[in-house]
């Protein structure tokens, strides 16, 4: 039986559709990343399923019973918001120990403490929220959220409000902490980085609508569009318009004169353009007398969080990002040689977007292009 | 002398006077050579914006002297410093279109119209805002603003481009690419630049060198290589890399045939006493406790190292981030593959001595980085 | 950036001087004729050095004002107890009323909501003088007229509109995820509004409060019209001290100094709250 479901979700607020006919099903205990720009309506869907609106159609559904008809108090859902949300006029201990009080607990004192000694803010339960660091407001919110055991958690972009540090930290920290509760998980986040380190799942929004729902490893290796190809990897995935040509040997396309081959021939649209992708690890630095070597020049290298990035620009003028983990040898600038991993080449179509399935490159490999 | 552009000696800031003053930069002292790009990165307060602004001639300065191409400058009104500079806030003149706010300062070089039409088209091709030249500053977003107020700044001939923040608000989907062809940009051209940023990707990715400052006192100013290979303190050595150095303390035991740091009972690094020089070995060994520092990617797992569980391991398609229980205390390794790791799996970790950052446990000045003293 | 002359110190010093002399002088001049007898008020030139009385708080307190002409009558604590009373209970009531209405205003998207909310404000605008004749045929016709209810209902006109406008933008400040979040732990709806909006308002519903208990103690139309001696109010009770025998401004002064008092008081005991309240973005936690 599935954690949370959603039935054909319609919602407007007046002439304005956010959505129009939305539908996700996740399995219980399962964590599913929600990961959309801004404006997509993620937020509201959160608000939607935690009873704060409701919908104009569909259902809304927890193990199997549908929770329309329940008032927000009585749905049994922890909710972290983006700005924390706290009580300012109540201390962090009160903060946290709301949910229990409503439902009658009343010596919530030593699951209080339990909590806020799992997230490190056992020693500031006494302070009011505008005495707290951001850093420990969010690690309240998340107490709070958490500590009436709630069979469905709702993450509002929670680290959107702390600095790098504390995000990234607490990026590491979550997936442990969440394995000590049996809760089906929902985070909402606009950093993809996020997204694939939280989501078992990950429903990639847009313009209220899903338009992929997979693990990372398929939104990574087989995004169904152009635009969410853009939207996971740091740096953005290269795109070239390019035409590929048949030959005897197969379907390739040319890069600086050099024929790449493509994995499958047959169902390839030859003779128009198309949008190729090559994410930046795909690419790589090999010597001249490679089989396939394209010739590139170097005309910038960025080091970018232990990797390398190197702008270079083909013979035609096309400019590519190839990136390499740091302290390996390269070029810094002039003539250089790279060479791709044909399996890990996307083909976009170029006016709906749409990936092309490519046979070879279906396999979701890990290993690096080396 | 004359392959410096800028000069800062020892320039001092203060705000306002008696017990209400603000000492926000301290004896600052630092020299940029012509082509160079430097980064003056920090935390917000940490002086950066305020050195920016005296070299701008938006500021006086309390103290010292600043030199930009052979002349002295810190007296000079802005205008007849000859710097050009793109501002954090936009700051684009709203009744005019994007093509004149970038041909502005152009006009006042009196260029023939072909040719400002050429530098200015060029410019927007560069920063992709080609087909937004006849719009007004009011209706386009503010990441296309910012790449604006860039493209106003690098079309200017100057003898120092200030850019401040010039990046944060782009969109992240063209943050790489752009990056490239700026630093490609500056370099072909040989000019020099001084950016600020509290962003250290931003700061690694495009300059030459980084200054590093907290609390108004230049703190570093070296290469991002020799900022993370051999930090002179605690501080760059925690604040500069993502993620952030792994850091320690620990109990240092040893005699001359090998060298143990001990984190907790049974995590102990054990090296073979020449994998450190004498004079390293020295200097531990006067200490009963250190802090050691070590890089995220430097991590290795290997089958006979000290124990550690993984908590936490996260792929995100290009790099494996693990988070591993290391005798208590948080550990986090990079890898470039693909790992697959379950939480509570065991793993061996060792730490190449040459990898290893000692720190002074009180003060947090660097002992060591590697087998070498600091 | 802070680079005050002296010159400018000085300056500054002698401007706030005179508005505060400007502002204080009326009352300190009240204050001292409260405790001089009529003779010594109209004394030209007037002193500022005499010897006090106390016959003035004497005569109000006691009821009895002595003059020349003969002894008369006075009402005056009864009517510093009917403004009291008035005041205070029309606040309550307006509190009662006006503080959910707020709530409703500043969380609810209803039909008419902006403009029910808006003809609320009017009633301040309009003169009280438009409202007033018909108003008081209208009470005379059931029986409203003199009494304490029909004074409370009326001074609603005054207090609800205040607390309405003040109070939703207060409401409105408040972040609605913190009032999610509370429901969302399990709490109903009036468990939101009592334990959460209700206190973070605190500071604006404070000050919205005194605000109209100060407007309501000091009307008089109202007052004068609906109400007979035994339900008015100091601002009309002063009336009494305009006699066949001439103005006695001692015994005027002193009920000055006294009807103002519970309003100072309260002022002052609220300060916190009103420097709180009125500086806005104070909720913000």
């Amino acid at each position: 039986m599935s954690g949370l479901e959603l039935r054909h979700v319609r919602k407007a607020f007046g002439a304005h559709e956010v959505f129009p006919d939305l539908s996700l099903e996740v399995e219980h205990g399962e964590h599913v990343a929600i990961f959309g720009p801004s404006g997509c309506g993620k937020t509201l869907l959160l608000r939607l399923i935690a009873g704060i609106y409701d919908p104009d159609a569909g259902d809304i559904l927890m193990d199997g019973r549908s929770i329309l008809d329940l008032a927000p108090d009585r749905r049994g859902i922890g909710m972290a918001f983006q700005n924390f949300a706290l009580y300012p006029h109540m201390s962090a201990f009160d903060n946290i120990a709301s949910p229990l009080s409503a439902h009658g607990n009343s010596a919530p004192t030593e699951h209080v403490r339990e909590i806020a000694g799992l997230l490190k803010i056992d020693h500031v339960l006494s302070h009011a929220p505008r005495a707290l660091s951001n850093g420990q407001k969010q690690r309240t919110a998340l107490a709070r959220a958490l500590v009436g055991e709630p069979k469905l958690l709702l993450l509002d972009d929670p680290l959107r409000n702390v600095d790098a540090k504390l995000r990234y930290e607490m990026r590491l920290e979550l997936p442990k902490l969440l394995r000590g509760f049996d809760a089906t998980v929902l985070y909402v986040t606009q950093d993809y980085k996020e997204a694939m380190a939280l989501g078992h799942r990950i429903a990639v929004m847009s313009r209220g609508t899903i338009r992929q729902f997979g693990t990372p490893e398929e939104i990574y290796y087989q995004p169904a569009d152009v635009e969410i190809a853009r939207l996971f990897g740091d740096p953005t995935i290269n795109l070239l318009q390019l035409q590929p040509e048949k030959s005897e040997r197969g379907v390739h396309i040319r890069l600086s004169e050099v024929a790449v081959p493509l994995p499958d021939g047959d169902a390839l649209p030859t003779g128009r353009e198309c949008t190729v992708g090559l994410r930046p690890e795909v690419l790589a630095f090999v010597d001249a007398d490679v089989p396939a070597a394209i010739p590139v020049t170097v005309e910038a290298e960025t080091p970018l969080n232990e990797k390398v990035v190197s702008l270079v620009r083909t013979s035609c003028g096309h400019e590519l990002l190839v990136s390499r983990p740091a302290g390996t040898p390269a070029p810094a600038s002039g003539p250089a040689h790279i060479g791709v991993d044909p399996g890990r080449l996307l083909l976009f179509d170029p006016s709906s977007g749409d990936r092309i399935a490519l046979q070879d490159a279906v396999s979701t490999r890990g290993g690096s292009t080396t | 002398m004359s392959t410096n552009a800028l000069t800062i000696s020892e320039v001092d800031k203060i705000y306002g006077t008696g017990s209400g003053s603000v000492h926000a930069v301290r004896d600052l002292t630092m020299e940029v050579a012509k082509g160079e790009i430097v980064a003056l990165l920090g935390s917000s307060g940490c002086g950066k914006t305020s050195t920016l602004r005296m070299v701008a001639g938006f500021e006086d300065v309390s103290r010292g002297s600043i030199s930009l191409a052979g002349r002295r400058i810190e007296t000079l009104p802005p205008v007849r410093r000859n710097v050009a500079m793109a501002f954090e806030g936009y700051s684009l003149y709203p009744p005019l279109t994007v093509r004149d706010n970038i041909a502005f300062a152009l006009k006042v070089a009196r260029l023939s119209r072909s040719e400002v039409d050429g530098k200015v088209v060029g410019i927007a091709r560069l920063l992709e805002i080609e087909d937004i030249l006849d719009r007004y500053p009011g209706s386009i977003s503010g990441g296309q603003q910012q790449r604006a107020s860039l493209g106003r700044a690098l079309i200017r001939q100057a003898d120092l481009y200030l850019l401040d923040e010039p990046m944060g608000q782009l969109e992240p989907q063209l943050r790489a690419v752009l990056r490239g062809r700026i630093k490609h940009y500056i370099k072909e051209r040989g000019l020099t630049a001084i950016l600020v940023t509290h962003d250290q990707t931003e700061a690694n990715a495009l300059a030459d060198r980084i200054a590093v400052m907290e609390g108004g006192v230049l703190q570093q100013f070296d290469t991002p290589a020799m900022l993370k290979e051999r930090p002179v303190n605690l501080f760059t050595g925690t604040f500069v890399g993502e993620p952030p150095m792994n850091v320690f303390e620990a109990h240092v035991k040893g005699d001359d045939r090998q060298l143990s740091l001990t984190l907790a009972d049974g995590f102990s690094l054990n090296y073979a006493a020449d994998a450190f020089s004498h004079d390293v070995r020295e200097e531990l060994l006067k200490r009963e406790k250190v802090v050691i520092g070590v890089r995220p990617y430097a991590v290795r797992r290997s089958a006979e190292g000290v124990p550690a569980t993984v908590s936490t391991s996260q792929w995100l398609g290009d790099q494996t981030h693990i988070a591993a229980d290391f005798g208590g205390h948080l550990l986090v390794l990079v890898e470039h593959d693909r790992t697959r790791l379950a939480a509570g799996e065991a793993i061996n970790i060792s730490i190449d001595p040459h990898n290893l950052h000692i720190f002074d446990l009180a003060g947090g000045t660097a002992i060591s980085h590697g087998m070498e003293l600091a | 950036m802070d680079h005050t002359s002296p010159l400018e110190t000085i300056f500054r010093r002698v401007a706030l001087g005179v508005i505060l002399v400007f502002f204080l002088f009326p009352i300190f001049w009240i204050v001292l004729m409260s405790f001089q007898t009529n003779e010594q008020i109209l004394r030209i030139p007037p002193r500022v050095f005499f010897s006090p009385t106390l016959s003035n708080y004497k005569a109000l307190i006691s009821g009895e004002l002595i003059t020349t002409v003969g002894s008369l009558k006075l009402t005056f604590m009864h009517n510093l107890w009917n403004s009291f009373f008035l005041s205070t209970t029309s606040v309550l009531v307006a509190l009662v009323l006006g503080v959910p209405a707020a709530y409703a205003f500043a969380r609810f998207k209803f039909r008419l909501g902006e403009d029910i909310a808006f003809t609320l404000l009017s009633i301040r605008f309009a003169p009280p003088l438009l409202i007033l004749l018909p108003l008081s045929l209208l009470f005379n016709e059931i029986g409203l007229s003199d009494t304490y209810i029909g004074l409370i209902w009326v001074y609603q006109l005054i207090c609800l509109p205040l607390i309405v406008w003040i109070v939703r933008g207060y409401f409105e400040d408040i972040s609605p995820d913190i009032e999610h979040a509370y429901r969302i732990d399990g709490h109903s709806w009036a468990q939101t509004f009592f334990r959460i909006a209700v206190p973070l308002a605190r500071p604006g519903i404070a000050a919205a409060g005194l605000l109209s208990f100060i407007f309501a103690w000091n009307n008089f139309v109202f007052a004068l019209i609906l109400g007979s001696a035994d339900k008015q109010p100091v601002t009309v009770g002063a009336l009494a001290f305009v006699t066949a025998a001439g103005i006695s401004y001692g015994q005027i002064a002193a009920a000055i100094v006294l009807s103002i008092l519970p309003t100072l008081a309260l002022a002052l005991y609220a300060q916190r709250y009103l420097v709180e309240g009125l500086s806005l973005g104070a909720v913000k936690g």
